[in-house]
């Protein structure tokens, strides 16, 4: 896991645009829902972190497509079967897309991204938008569990309660969350403006960058 | 000069400004700290000194001049103005998101282009001097408070600035941390021509600044020698300050009753790198009318303790016992029901949309009867019922967090970290909360690297070390301990002078 954590961001967002389009070009559900399982399946093999948040949520949103796409399918007067086999392929697709979208997210460290951006010495726009896009929501999925834990410290029963009274726990998090999330693009904005960040010059970087990112500079090496 | 501040006036809209008239002159080689309680403005001016305020934030009221070797911080652009200026925020988590340390200290140098060469040499000098090196490659967000502000002063040195200037740098560092810090800063100091640290605590950097000037009631005091300075008690209590140099005050023991916690054998599911529990065969009890002090270095155990005792971190084995009743199976929130928690930051517990919903929510998880409006006027949040609390500043929120837990009626509270109490009002409020629960039959366990607080306020020291609770007893007696001897801390002051 931590080898790929360390290859290059490009490669891995590629890679994931390559996948993810065999999985949208996949005739039926035959054929996709084998290519999303053997997605996943690669997902854990590689012990993702946060693994089963993702499968939770990749669970409900097969159900919510399958579901939608049935109903919608049925009422434009399409067999159930048949309906259902269109809406697997759907699902197929949307598990596949985001699995693997997901893999880039929590293999690609901000500064790793930073880094490659800066040595493909892309504007620094798209630098920046490309490294919070993918570096910011895991931060932001952190701050919700510790917000939560901190419900809980203060009494609120969120854990032994039915569906529906743990979706209305969840959405109260929204507040601090929202409050965090502009904490944290403030402190972005604040430390992009005192570390002279601008819009108008190509940023370089400290690592290394080819196939592989430089994680770490090492004080063992001669200077270089 | 290196620094001209003239007739600086800051304010936020408010009818008076929050400092007004300041003058200041600071020399080639001067390390000036400024001093003032909470809400003075010590963080404004420390900004307008850096020309953050109003270059990065506009304020609504900006007038007269801060100069930088003669030119107006105002009219030199952020480019030239960043590096010749550096800046520590009080909360390093404003200058810091989810970047590795040597990005953070590289990133103001990769930003102005230069070859990577001469980044990497910059950054490896920065990380040698700085004593950061076995810090490589980490993430600062995983990194404890201390090295945090260490990883933000090196960023803050990487352009080679003229003047540095850190807010209330020490703020929450355990004495080991302070300590390099502090020796950090006297090191950094002989790369710039001059320093500006704002402070509450002034003897804590007493090694590195020269001179004082108090900043209270908008004013800012013209410089004084800082030495002398610490023995005047008279001049810190007239700027709201706690005096460094305060002897501690008489202690009654306490008339305890009841026991309130009882934690038995406890092991901690959570491991450290070499696999043995963060916390092995834990022993602690809590009574009645008992203010306990728990101490020891970053990551000994001291949170997880805490966890352990909420529910938020998983026992492999042992009890924890609430009231006579064992609640080792107990979920989060029933505890809860039992323990009231005021974290360091309010912020991550704070999810109603008013201060007095947050009130009737700690009322209904405990057993308190008290009105919205009594409790707020207690913690001086008098009128502020329909504020939204994250309207509130971080100190209100404090206040906020120690409101709650009073009106829950909770017979335990765990304070971790009470930063507001640094200052003679902010230390005053902690006062009446510690009494309103002790008097009434109840109890706090306060987790603090403020061992002066720790001095004055506990009734009972416990030091967490290595998984263990070391040492349990009278706080004087904590100070005299091995186990103290073994953090390798200086004692709180007060018994400093007694020893010397």
């Amino acid at each position: 896991m931590s080898r790929l954590a360390d290859l290059n961001f490009f490669a891995k967002l590629g890679a994931a645009f390559a996948l993810m389009i065999l999985a949208w070009l996949a005739p039926d559900w035959r054929w996709g829902l084998p290519y999303a399982a053997l997605i996943v399946a690669g997902l854990v093999l590689v012990r993702v972190p946060g693994l089963r948040g993702y499968l939770k949520g990749a669970g409900l949103l097969t159900l919510m497509v399958i579901v939608s796409w049935m109903i919608n399918l049925t009422i434009q007067g399409l067999a159930p079967l048949d309906a259902l086999g269109v809406a697997a392929k759907m699902a197929a697709r949307l598990v596949a897309t985001t699995a693997l979208f997901y893999f880039v997210m929590e293999t690609s460290s901000p500064g790793a991204i930073l880094a490659a951006c800066s040595a493909a010495r892309l504007p620094p726009i798209v630098t920046l938008v490309l490294s919070l896009l993918f570096g910011i929501i895991p931060m932001l999925r952190d701050e919700f569990e510790r917000i939560a834990d901190a419900q809980r410290a203060r009494g609120m029963e969120i854990d032994d309660v039915s569906f529906l009274r743990k979706l209305r726990f969840a959405l109260a998090r929204g507040v601090p969350l929202l409050v965090q999330a502009i904490r944290t693009a403030h402190a972005i904005s604040f430390s992009l403006s005192l570390y002279g960040f601008d819009l108008g010059t190509k940023r370089s970087t400290w690592r290394r960058v080819g196939w592989w990112i430089e994680p770490a500079m090492s004080f063992r090496e001669p200077h270089k | 000069m290196l620094l001209n501040v003239d007739k600086l006036t800051l304010g936020f809209g408010t009818a008076e400004p929050l400092v007004q008239d300041a003058d200041l002159a600071l020399g080639e080689g001067q390390r000036l700290l400024i001093c003032g309680a909470t809400g003075s403005g010590k963080s404004t001016l420390a900004m307008a000194l850096a020309g953050i305020i109003p270059q990065i934030l506009p304020i609504p009221q900006y007038s007269g001049r801060v100069s930088l070797a003669g030119e107006n911080v105002t009219a030199l652009p952020h480019a030239a103005l960043f590096s010749r200026l550096g800046y520590v925020a009080q909360s390093a988590e404003d200058q810091l998101w989810d970047l590795s340390v040597e990005d953070i200290i590289a990133f103001p140098l990769e930003n102005r282009a230069l070859p990577r060469a001469q980044i990497r040499e910059r950054v490896r000098a920065l990380m040698t001097q700085l004593q950061l090196t076995a810090l490589a490659g980490r993430r600062v967000l995983t990194l404890s408070g201390g090295e945090r502000r260490m990883v933000v002063l090196a960023a803050a040195l990487a352009s080679q600035p003229t003047l540095v200037v850190l807010d209330e740098p020490t703020t929450g560092l355990d004495p080991a941390a302070r300590a390099r810090l502090c020796d950090a800063l006297v090191e950094a100091a002989a790369h710039v021509s001059g320093m500006i640290v704002t402070e509450q605590d002034a003897s804590a950097l007493a090694p590195v600044c020269s001179d004082l000037a108090l900043l209270s009631g908008g004013k800012l005091a013209a410089p004084r020698a800082l030495g002398p300075a610490l023995d005047d008690a008279a001049l810190w209590t007239g700027a709201g300050l706690l005096p460094p140099r305060r002897p501690t005050p008489a202690r009654t023991p306490p008339a305890t009753g009841p026991e309130l916690l009882a934690v038995a054998g406890l092991r901690t599911r959570l491991t450290r790198a070499d696999g043995a529990p963060v916390l092995e065969n834990a022993e602690l009890s809590l009574k009645a009318g008992e203010v306990l002090a728990v101490i020891g270095r970053n990551g000994a155990g001291k949170t997880t303790l805490m966890k352990s005792i909420l529910g938020l971190a998983p026992a492999a084995a042992g009890r924890i016992v609430l009231g006579g009743t064992d609640a080792t199976g107990w979920t989060i929130a029933r505890r809860a029901r039992h323990i009231a928690y005021v974290p360091q930051s309010m912020r991550q517990i704070l999810f109603h949309m008013s201060v007095a919903e947050e009130i009737d929510f700690a009322r209904s998880m405990g057993a308190g009867d008290e009105d919205t409006a009594t409790v707020l006027a207690r913690y001086g949040l008098a009128g502020h019922e329909e504020t939204n609390p994250f309207a509130l500043s971080a100190r209100q929120q404090g206040q906020l967090g120690l409101a709650c837990a009073d009106a829950s009626g909770a017979a335990i509270a765990i304070v971790d970290e009470p930063l507001l109490a640094r200052d003679l009002h902010g230390r005053a409020l902690l006062e009446t909360f510690l009494s309103r629960m002790t008097g009434s039959g109840r109890a706090v366990m306060l987790i603090s690297h403020d061992l002066d607080l720790v001095d004055d306020v506990a009734t009972r020291l416990a030091i967490v070390a290595d998984g263990h609770i070391q040492q349990d007893g009278p706080v004087p007696e904590g100070w005299h301990s091995p186990a103290f001897a073994a953090l390798g801390w200086p004692l709180p002051r007060a018994h400093q002078r007694t020893a010397a």
